[in-house]
Parts: structure tokens; C-alpha cells; sequence
């Protein structure tokens, strides 16, 4: 028999909801492209029974129309279920200090706000929120065609987070 | 209709080689805790059609049980498939500042290489103690 080949896996599901509206930016390019942060909720049984919450907080990257669908529909507060894979986001610090952090670079953003559950102050009518959906998946078919000719992420993002080796 | 609340979901699914054997602690209570390092690959091709490879290094934390099983069967190169969930880890630098990165916490881990006669190592999904 032949030689088995290490399958490529790398694939990541969550949903959470952003930690603030996110950035969108075009790359010199043209290319739009979107950062934002999600917390993720968990809740545990702790050691002697009780209930415990526990936060984590992963920032996603997203290009394309996806990207652009991000700025028009998303604001801080909104959940959303995120599919993509892990992806390290490297730069150099202003001191030379080079500094990588693992994101998801999201290929679908599915926007989980119904239009009852809006909070006050942001897009006033509910068919924004229908036609974001729609929208997403539409995105999604445009981030798939793209992919592949899709550039690799600039490393121009200002974060302050460090990995230990 | 009643209204949903938003669901816990955080799943990670990773294949990759193991970049430096893999380093087994046991807390203060005695928990066995076990970090390694995946080099993922991905294999794409470049706008001028070349194929490339990029390696994306995830760290990876086991615990309990599978800790020690990882530790004893799994070697820098080892080739596995690992199932778990993000989990962000801060810390204080030597200089005091504050740095938080995310890591896969491993509720499985699937040992890929035939010659291994070892059991798939599962972590209880018991909160880091």
C-alpha cells in the first residue's frame, strides 16, 4: 500500500460577539480588508461545583466584499459565527522586536442579530438585518472565487500582544 | 417564537508535525499539563501559479491524562490531528507589561504515525485548575 500523506487541517468554528465596531482598511492595492476582535463565552462547573464564566478573545481578520459586508453590518455588541482557519499575524514593533499572534482569517461571517434584538442607536430598520444576512452569504461566494488570488495579510496592524518564544 | 440565547460554540480542528518535543508539567495540585508546538501546513499556489508552502505554528496545551500520553508517545516531527478549543493565556514580560495570546486547548489528539502502538490521547474537559 501507499504511502499515506498528512491530510491538511486547519479549520475553526466559533461564534461570539465583537468587542468593538471593527476596522476596515484597503491594502495598497485596493483590497478591503477587516479586523475585529470576538469574545467567546464559556461556562463551566469549577472544581468545588460552582458556575464559572470564562472569556476568550480572538481577533478575525476578513478581506474581500466579506470584508466590506463586516463594516456595513457589524458594530461592537453584535454576535456572530465565524468559519475559517488559524493563521499567525507577524510584524516588527517600532523598537525592531519582532512580535506574531495567532488570528482566524474568517472565508464566512454569519451575522446572528435578528432584527428585534437590535440594541438602540445603531441601524434603525430591520430589513438591514435580512439583507445583511443574504449579503453574507454572497460575500462568502466572492471570498471563495477569490481566495486564491487573494494577497497574503499585511503586517500594519497595531497590536500589543507577544508570544513567548 | 422564543428567543435564542447565543450559543457556546469554539471548535478547532488542526493536523500538523509536532516543531520540538513536547514539555509535561504537573500544577501544584499534581494535574499533569503537557505544551507543544504544531507546525500546520498549507499548500497554495502564488499568483504566478507556483506552489508554495506556508507553515502557521499553533501552541497547543493538553491536560490530565492525555498530558502524560502525549508526553510519552509524541516526539519533535510526530504527525497528528488534534481537536480542541481556543483558549487565550496572558502573562507578565520580565519588563511587567501585560501580553495575552491564544492557544488550542487539546481534547483530542490523534497519533498519526503507523509504527505507534499508542492509544489516542482525550483530555475530560475539566477547567484548567
Amino acid at each position: 500500500m501507499p504511502e499515506l500523506r498528512l491530510a491538511e487541517l486547519n479549520r475553526v468554528y466559533m461564534i461570539g460577539r465583537l468587542t468593538k465596531d471593527p476596522e476596515v482598511r484597503q491594502t495598497t492595492n485596493g483590497t478591503p480588508v477587516a479586523n475585529f476582535t470576538i469574545a467567546l463565552n464559556r461556562r463551566y462547573k469549577n472544581a468545588s461545583g460552582e458556575w464559572k464564566d470564562e472569556t476568550t478573545f480572538v481577533g478575525v481578520v476578513v478581506w474581500q466584499k466579506l470584508a466590506e459586508l463586516c463594516k456595513q453590518y457589524l458594530t461592537k455588541g453584535r454576535a456572530v459565527l465565524v468559519e475559517g482557519k488559524l493563521q499567525s499575524h507577524s510584524w516588527e514593533t517600532e523598537d525592531g522586536q519582532k512580535r506574531s499572534v495567532l488570528e482566524v482569517r474568517a472565508d464566512r461571517v454569519e451575522f446572528l442579530d435578528r432584527e428585534g434584538s437590535r440594541a438602540t442607536g445603531e441601524r434603525g430598520s430591520g430589513h438591514a438585518a435580512a439583507e445583511g444576512h443574504a449579503a453574507a452569504a454572497e460575500g462568502q461566494a466572492a471570498i471563495d472565487a477569490q481566495e486564491a488570488a487573494a494577497s497574503p495579510a499585511p503586517g500594519d496592524q497595531q497590536m500589543d500582544d507577544d508570544l513567548p518564544f | 417564537m422564543s428567543e435564542l440565547r447565543i450559543p457556546t460554540l469554539n471548535r478547532v480542528l488542526l493536523s500538523g508535525r509536532l516543531t520540538r518535543d513536547p514539555e509535561l508539567k504537573y500544577t501544584a495540585g499534581g494535574i499533569a499539563v503537557c505544551n507543544f508546538s504544531l507546525a500546520v501546513n498549507r499548500k497554495y499556489k502564488d499568483q504566478g501559479g507556483q506552489w508554495r508552502d506556508e507553515a502557521t505554528f499553533i501552541n497547543v496545551v493538553t491536560w490530565h491524562k492525555a498530558a502524560e500520553t502525549v508526553n510519552k508517545f509524541l516526539r519533535k516531527g510526530s504527525p497528528v490531528i488534534i481537536e480542541g478549543r481556543l483558549e487565550s493565556r496572558s502573562w507578565e514580560t520580565d519588563a511587567g507589561q501585560k501580553r495575552t495570546a491564544i492557544e488550542v486547548r487539546a481534547d483530542q489528539v490523534r497519533f498519526l504515525e503507523k509504527s505507534e502502538s499508542a492509544p489516542d490521547a482525550t483530555a475530560p474537559d475539566e477547567p484548567a485548575a
